[in-house]
């Protein structure tokens, strides 16, 4: 069988300058020998024309191999020749891989018959073609070692069994497409080398010589990729994402809309139980956004929000927040490279998880409870769902060091790892007066930048503290009614006069920890596993690849007294539309789910909170109550967002290639 | 028949002789048409493994073992070398002059770089790329390791903001120097693509090419945040499970533009194509609905996509995983993991597979590689380090096994605990010979294993 080369091409070629060849390295010189045994060197050769490159012996057998590349050569060397826009515009060069052999004469002879001109050119053209297709070879095997290396050429010489040289080499096929500016372009191996699709490269890369093309602008794909490459905190500059112009390259006629808002998870699964889910997916490259005012942001926080309680020893500076917001972003903060604060609190959804009903922490590692959101977390005085820390300044070190969470072995490796980073150099002491990188400077940093996610101003606010009566549609109001009546969530979800946490800050036992302690794996479980589609799982299938389930106490871990077994911290309902799935351990799904588990009085058991019982509510109120709660999502929650696009992500990068380790 | 053709048989032959410039697939058979192929008798096995807490030194780990049954060392593990770190060590690719084997870890995204040609029995760690999520502007979870002419194209399977599905392909040349990303196409951005049906996801996992339709094509797997956590809490995860991919997407290979996007949903995994010169085709295996589909270009040169047989049960999560196409296009191996059961399709009408085998390998099972003619297939047992099973009887949890294969049926010859040698968690193999790597000194002890069809 014949490689493609020797026969017309089985598709289209793609239209020459419609795509990328994205530089592959750079063409590298070294001394070399002409047909004539002029000495001279590649780089000589190059010019300042585009260049193939190919590696030949003259005695070579195998059709596939050098009299491939030889013959793909002629062939183009006579459309260029016969291309009045190509023809003194490309170099072609044939170069041995055997120099024992194939001395400058025996190259002289090889290219004699097939560099010749064309009859029909006229002489000026030909003597300028027969000079585009050179022969070339180096003084010894010594001379072209290097070339080899740095062109990627392996090759081997065959041996018989008996340990003799058959004068044959095997050698992986290349042909080499070298821009003007001496850079690898293309490379061509037997399934690739043909005139059509070289030819069409070679104008694409000629192309680029032209003057700019009519469309002004709009970055490709590409493009954006390599802009995040560089990306450093000067990206924290860029113009927000919905002012960006739309990419000429997509046909967006087919594609579903794409939700304007920023929040969501980027893949939106919304509507996924539905045989009709369609995707409505976004593209990385445009997760980019722009930086906000955060200290002033916290200085006056929004509509229906008190004042930011802010510790006496951490008071808040624009430094700090912008380091804080740095180490909230960098997944360089965990044991492997691999988990930052915001991989688990996820901006645009809700700083929380929306993918996950509990969290998933390094190497993969089991989280018991789901992520809670950072909006406004500044104000809560108990922290993690037990309510086991008081201060953010010292909660930030318990995911740093949970062995499934961040990983961290120790204080000290977390402070060493900060001090060894380029890129924090001298930020720790420009916000805490000259102090480093310690225990205290990084919680305070962290904590200074989650305080600042304040988010309110909600439909909700504008009409209770705003006197904006038409701000809340009729069902919000009436499921505000609810909210504060028949439904008793108030009770909790406190709302004051002047402003509403939507928290008591205290710990409550609705059930849910209960049932999920007290109900062992059922036999069968429903299982989505495609759009529309769910399977009904016979579980003792997998057990054998599942971790024993461990119970969740609540705050009773904490305490230690039975009192207050399956206790959780009461969260704000502030942006509750966004950080769905639901409770401690995300196991209602939408707003609906959990106004129906209160509806239905909880999971009665001994140590339910009396608060809880049966509401009686009906499907309309429960509508309404689902409107009210889709009120309180805060109007700069993009503006945060935005913000948080705009943080560079911290990842290993500053050493490209690692030194191995000694065997 | 002179060395030259029987390596570039190796080269060529194999590939060009056969069925000019075929697909590609985990092993010999078909692995990235643009390389050496050993069509011979291979002498070593390399197994990319994963370290696993509890077991010898607990790190990732390059394993040889010698597979040639005339050597002394036949059935041993000959050279084990711990790369550090357990990093979800999973797939591994040669480079397409075959010297090299990449091998990358879906965690830390760490690609080792191994010499293979120096000394093929005892591989040594030539680089480390530990900057890869950032140089290629946020992918994670390098997978799939593909040679292309002069460089490598990996696959991801994750991201850096969200560790969802969302993810591209990295370029980068032979010599480990990043080349270019190219991000899968999303409904924002669809980069020139026509949706075939309802999504368009951004999702990946497996990537193989026809050259000769100049056709790349990707599938879609799932997110850092569920290839790394526990199977069972997963399953328990309504959430989570909708985190899944549902397409393929056929790509302009020389281009590298996604032209058209397949609805394949359930998770396509593998990507298999075949090897004739006008079969145009290529099997995937769904994991979640557990069914084989057909990807194929039409009469009218229209890429499509379609459901065409169950693998096993659903209901039990057989989950099938690796797969392997015989050098003919007559026989297709599909191993599902939860049974450990590798199973035989006859493929000789694609649009109709029929299994006309199956066999018990052990309590798991998922990676297999057979050779040129079909006749030896290994297993490897490991899935990922949290969905694999930690119990079962000893030597059939974590293992390599190889088999003979004589049409009808696989015979045993020799099995490695993996456990019991305190290596870890086996995953993808790849063949490696002396001959490939001519000296005189190799020629002579191993010209005669290698042998043109």
């Amino acid at each position: 069988m014949l490689a493609p080369g020797w026969s017309p091409l089985t598709f289209e070629p793609p239209v020459p300058g419609t795509y990328e060849l994205p530089p592959l390295g750079t063409a590298a010189d070294a001394p070399i020998l002409t047909s004539d045994g002029t000495a001279t060197t590649l780089h000589a050769l190059y010019g300042d024309r585009p260049a193939l490159l190919s590696f030949v012996y003259t005695t070579c057998p195998d059709v596939n191999g050098c009299p491939l590349a030889t013959a793909v050569l002629a062939k183009l060397h006579r459309r260029l020749q016969r291309d009045h826009a190509l023809r003194d515009r490309v170099t072609l060069l044939s170069l041995s891989i055997d120099p024992a052999r194939d001395t400058p004469a025996v190259m002289r002879q090889y290219g004699a018959a097939l560099a010749a001109p064309l009859e029909n050119t006229s002489d000026d053209a030909a003597s300028s073609a027969a000079g585009s297709w050179r022969f070339l070879t180096t003084a010894s095997e010594e001379a072209l070692a290097p070339i080899l290396a740095a062109y990627d050429q392996a090759i081997s010489k065959d041996y018989d069994r008996t340990g003799a040289y058959l004068g044959t080499m095997s050698h992986v096929l290349r042909v080499i497409l070298i821009d003007r500016s001496r850079r690898i372009r293309n490379i061509y191996s037997v399934s690739f080398l043909h005139a059509d699709t070289v030819l069409t490269d070679l104008r694409t890369i000629l192309a680029e010589d032209d003057p700019p093309a009519k469309d002004g602008g709009a970055k490709t794909r590409h493009a954006r990729a390599r802009d995040d490459t560089r990306s450093t905190d000067n990206r924290e500059t860029r113009v927000a994402h919905a002012a960006e112009a739309p990419d000429s390259g997509g046909t967006p006629s087919a594609a579903n809309a794409v939700p304007s808002s920023l929040q969501g998870a980027g893949d939106h699964k919304a509507g996924y139980e539905s045989r009709g889910y369609e995707t409505r997916s976004r593209d990385l490259t445009r997760r980019q956004g722009a930086t906000t005012d955060l200290l002033a942001l916290a200085g006056r926080p929004p509509r229906g929000l008190p004042a930011v309680p802010v510790p006496d020893d951490n008071p808040l500076t624009a430094t700090k927040i912008a380091l804080g917001r740095k180490l909230f972003f960098d997944r360089r903060l965990s044991l492997n490279d691999t988990v930052s604060c915001a991989m688990c609190h996820v901006p645009e959804q809700g700083f929380a998880n929306n993918e996950l009903q509990t969290a998933v922490g390094i190497e993969g590692r089991t989280v018991r409870r789901n992520a809670p959101t950072i909006y406004n977390v500044g104000y809560l005085p108990r922290l993690f769902h037990d309510g086991r820390e008081q201060t953010l300044e010292q909660q930030i070190w318990g995911p740093l060091l949970a062995v499934n969470e961040m990983g961290n072995p120790s204080v000290g490796h977390v402070i060493e790892t900060l001090r060894g980073l380029e890129d924090y150099d001298g930020r720790f002491e420009a916000a805490f007066a000259g102090d480093g990188p310690s225990m205290l400077t990084i919680g305070a940093a962290i904590a200074s930048y989650e305080r600042t996610l304040v988010s309110a101003d909600t439909p909700f606010d504008r009409w209770r503290f705003g006197d904006d009566a038409d701000a809340l549609g009729p069902a919000a109001r009436r499921g505000f009614q609810l909210f504060v009546g028949k439904g008793r969530c108030a009770s909790c979800h406190t709302i004051a006069e002047t402003h509403a946490l939507f928290t008591d800050g205290a710990l409550h036992n609705t059930g849910i920890g209960y049932r999920a302690s007290m109900t062992t794996e059922p036999a069968t479980r429903r299982v989505q596993v495609a759009p529309g589609v769910t399977l009904d799982v016979d579980t003792a299938s997998y057990a054998a690849a599942s971790e024993p389930r461990s119970s969740d106490l609540g705050r009773y871990e904490i305490t230690q007294n039975p009192a207050d077994r399956w206790q959780y911290r009461t969260p704000t309902l502030r942006n509750v539309a966004l950080t769905a799935p639901y409770m401690h351990d995300g196991s209602l799904a939408t707003l609906r789910d959990v106004i129906e588990f209160y509806d239905a009085g909880g999971v009665p058991h001994e140590v339910l909170d009396p608060r809880i019982q049966p509401l009686g509510l009906d499907a309309p109120a429960i509508d309404d109550l689902v409107a009210f709660l889709e009120s309180l999502t805060g109007a700069n929650v993009d503006t945060l967002v935005a913000d948080a696009f705009a943080a560079p992500v911290g990842d290993v990068g500053a050493a490209a290639i690692l030194v191995p380790p000694s065997p | 028949m002179s060395n030259w053709v029987s390596r570039v048989v190796a080269v060529g032959m194999a590939f060009f002789g056969l069925s000019l410039l075929g697909a590609a697939s985990a092993d010999e058979t078909c692995m990235s048409p643009y390389m050496a192929k050993i069509v011979g008798q291979e002498d070593f096995v390399y197994v990319w493994t994963l370290g696993a807490e509890g077991i010898g030194d607990e790190q990732d780990k390059l394993v040889t073992i010698d597979v040639n049954p005339d050597s002394k060392q036949y059935g041993k593990v000959v050279a084990s070398l711990s790369v550090g770190g357990r990093n979800e060590a999973h797939h591994s690719g040669l480079t397409d002059d075959r010297r090299y084997l990449w091998a990358s870890g879906l965690d830390t995204n760490k690609i080792f770089i191994f010499d293979i040609h120096t000394n093929p029995a005892k591989p040594t760690l030539d680089k480390t790329i530990d900057d890869f999520v950032k140089t290629s502007g946020g992918v994670v979870g390098p997978h799939t390791n593909y040679a292309l002419p002069g460089r490598m194209m990996l696959t991801g399977l994750s991201n850096n903001k969200d560790h969802g599905g969302r993810t591209g392909l990295v370029e980068y040349t032979n010599n480990g120097t990043y080349i270019t990303t190219h991000w899968m196409p999303t409904d924002e951005d669809l980069g020139g693509a026509t949706k075939s049906g309802k999504f368009a996801d951004g999702y990946g996992y497996d990537f193989r090419v026809l050259p000769r339709r100049n056709a790349m094509l990707t599938s879609s797997f799932t997110g850092w945040n569920n290839y790394m956590m526990n199977l069972g809490k997963m399953m328990g995860d309504g959430e989570a499970m909708k985190r899944f991919g549902n397409t393929m997407v056929v790509w302009d290979l020389h281009t590298r533009k996604p032209k058209r996007i397949l609805d394949v949903p359930g998770a396509p995994l593998e990507i298999r194509c075949a090897w004739g010169p006008h079969n145009n085709y290529c099997f995937t295996a769904t994991a979640l609905t557990s069914k084989l589909w057909l990807a194929y270009e039409d009469d009218n040169g229209t890429w499509q996509a379609k459901e065409i047989a169950d693998i096993a049960d659903a209901s039990k999560v057989p989950l099938p995983v690796d797969m392997s196409i015989t050098a003919d296009d007559q026989l297709l191996w599909v191993n599902t993991w939860n049974d450990g059961t590798t199973r035989l399709f006859d493929i000789s009408n694609p649009h109709e597979p029929k299994e006309i085998y199956t066999e018990k390998i052990g309590e798991q099972l998922n990676m297999l590689s057979q050779s040129w003619d079909g006749k030896r297939v290994y297993y490897t047992s490991s899935l990922l380090a949290n969905w694999d099973k930690t119990d079962g009887p000893d030597g059939d949890v974590q293992f390599f096994k190889a088999f003979t294969f004589d049409g009808k049926k696989l015979t045993p010859t020799f099995a490695i605990d993996f456990t019991a040698e305190n290596l870890g968690s086996p995953h993808q193999m790849r063949f490696g010979a002396r001959a490939l790597y001519s000296t005189a000194a190799a020629a002579s002890e191993s010209a005669s294993r290698l042998a043109a069809r």
